[in-house]
């Protein structure tokens, strides 16, 4: 009988981790709830969704441990690191990528491999036999969530974090604002002027810390 | 942030340095907020570091008094996210299988790293892993002195299991360099960490089981 590796999450690492297995020779089966189950922070149905900022952070692999961590990536054949490369865009220095274009390459990539099967069922519990990668990240639907908190006590965790607003450029208004990547930052002059960048005088600034702080919290 | 002090954002997200307003050359700005892009097109951009825990109502209000920003049209507001992850110190096993149900394997964010990157490095190696398990051939430890290596280490086993918090990659995770006499700059010492990552990778690239090539 044939093995079948099973991957409970098509985000990130399940994607990754479908494309290697499939590469060695493995039959795999990708489990990915959406969209038929949603979570707050994503919006597709598509693999490797990036739900917040839209960057791989530096690219620097001499430097810095991320950009050694794509370098790796890029050496083991990844298939998140290909796709985002594909899909660059400007961001001096930062690996930022096109995230519609980029998650929709990853979710190609797998239904075009020959050994990756691709079902939209949510998993619940954690499965008793068989191998499986539980691959189901920051926002693990509940039902699992509550699964895997029962095989593993009070060792099992939940916390908060906190996400960034994403601003229309049209109404951005650039007779204040300007174009421009920290220290002129870039190979390209859309590198150099990757970033808008919004001035603050003293009192600008001191109210706007004020008004931060009186603000309502969640 | 803000409520860690009224100048940490000045010195954090919102520093000016590097940066010289193209409309009034002349005036230092005090502090800046940087927006970055968030699609090819360039219709949406994220203000960086702003992550943010105010109500929507107020968000809009307060942001809105940024320079700039007078008119501003939000796509997505920030908000507090629930972050699932398990404590791996204690339940996986150096080869990211359930201690208790060894025929299962954790990858991602849920193993308590973070971010896009450390959670699609994590998948890779345990896919590997579990590759190379299930068809039987051998798959060597990948060396902790490589950024993938450093990470699982560190959920696996470095980590203080008690104070387990997600974790991104950083040169803090790796085994240190030997200081070859002399004092080593920190771009040296960086430098001479990825060096040594590098060689190490491909040498465990080379020892493992071979993938097929991509389709
Ligand atoms: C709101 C928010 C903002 C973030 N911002 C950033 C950022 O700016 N930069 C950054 O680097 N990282 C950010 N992260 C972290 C980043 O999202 C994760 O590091 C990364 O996506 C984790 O990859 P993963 O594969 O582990 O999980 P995910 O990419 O989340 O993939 C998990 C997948 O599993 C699916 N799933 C969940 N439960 C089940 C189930 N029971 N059955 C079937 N499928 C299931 C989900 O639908 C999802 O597709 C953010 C996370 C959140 C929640
Ligand atoms: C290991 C583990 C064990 C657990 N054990 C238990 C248990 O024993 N008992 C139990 O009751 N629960 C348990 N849970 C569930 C856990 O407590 C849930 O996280 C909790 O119920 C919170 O769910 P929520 O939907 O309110 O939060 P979230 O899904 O984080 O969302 C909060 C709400 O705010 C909204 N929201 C937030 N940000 C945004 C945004 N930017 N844009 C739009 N909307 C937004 C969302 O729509 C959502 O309704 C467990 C979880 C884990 C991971």
């Amino acid at each position: 009988m044939t093995k079948i590796l099973h991957i409970v999450g098509g985000g990130m690492a399940g994607s990754e981790a479908a494309w290697q297995a499939a590469n060695m020779g493995l039959p795999v089966v990708i489990h990915e709830m959406r969209p038929k189950v949603g979570t707050f922070a994503h919006r597709t149905g598509d693999l490797a969704e990036m739900v917040c900022s839209n960057s791989f952070r530096s690219d620097d692999d001499e430097q810095n441990a991320v950009g050694l961590l794509h370098w790796e990536m890029r050496a083991a054949g990844g298939l998140v690191i290909t796709m985002a490369d594909r899909h660059r865009l400007p961001a001096g220095g930062a690996l930022a990528v096109d995230r519609d274009a980029f998650a929709r390459a990853v979710t190609q990539a797998l239904h075009a491999h020959s050994l990756v099967t691709v079902t939209d069922e949510e998993v619940t519990t954690l499965p008793a036999s068989g191998d499986w990668i539980i691959a189901t990240g920051p926002l693990t639907s509940p039902a699992l969530a509550e699964s895997i908190h029962a095989i593993s006590g009070s060792d099992a965790l939940a916390f908060f974090d906190a996400i960034a607003p994403i601003v229309h450029a049209d109404t951005i208004d650039m007779n204040v604002a300007w174009r421009q990547s920290r220290y002129d930052k870039g190979e390209t002059e859309a590198e150099r002027t990757a970033y808008i960048n919004c001035p603050m005088t003293r009192d600008q600034y001191e109210s706007f810390i004020d008004a931060l702080l009186a603000a309502d919290k969640t | 942030m803000a409520e860690r002090g009224r100048e940490t954002l000045r010195f954090g997200p919102m520093k000016p340095v590097g940066l010289t307003n193209a409309h009034r050359p002349e005036d230092k700005p005090y502090a800046v907020v940087q927006l970055r892009r968030d699609n090819a097109l360039g219709t949406l951009y994220n203000i960086v570091g702003f992550q943010t825990k105010m109500k929507y109502g107020a968000q809009t209000s307060v942001l809105r008094t940024i320079p700039g920003l007078e008119n501003a049209q939000f796509a997505r507001l920030g908000g507090i996210h629930r972050n699932t992850f398990i404590n791996s110190p204690t339940l996986l096993d150096s080869q990211m299988r359930l201690k208790a149900r060894p025929n299962i394997r954790f990858a991602g964010q849920i193993t308590g790293v973070e971010g896009y990157v450390e959670s699609a490095a994590m998948g890779l190696l345990a896919g590997r892993m579990a590759a190379a398990g299930m068809t039987g051939q051998s798959l060597p430890p990948v060396p902790a002195s490589t950024a993938m290596g450093a990470l699982v280490a560190h959920i696996t086993g470095g980590a203080d299991a008690r104070t387990f918090q997600p974790m991104n990659v950083n040169f803090g995770l790796f085994p240190p360099v030997e200081a070859k006499g002399g004092r080593r700059g920190r771009k040296d010492r960086y430098k001479a960490y990825t060096d040594r990552a590098k060689a190490d990778f491909l040498n465990w690239l080379g020892e493992g089981p071979h993938a097929a090539a991509a389709e």
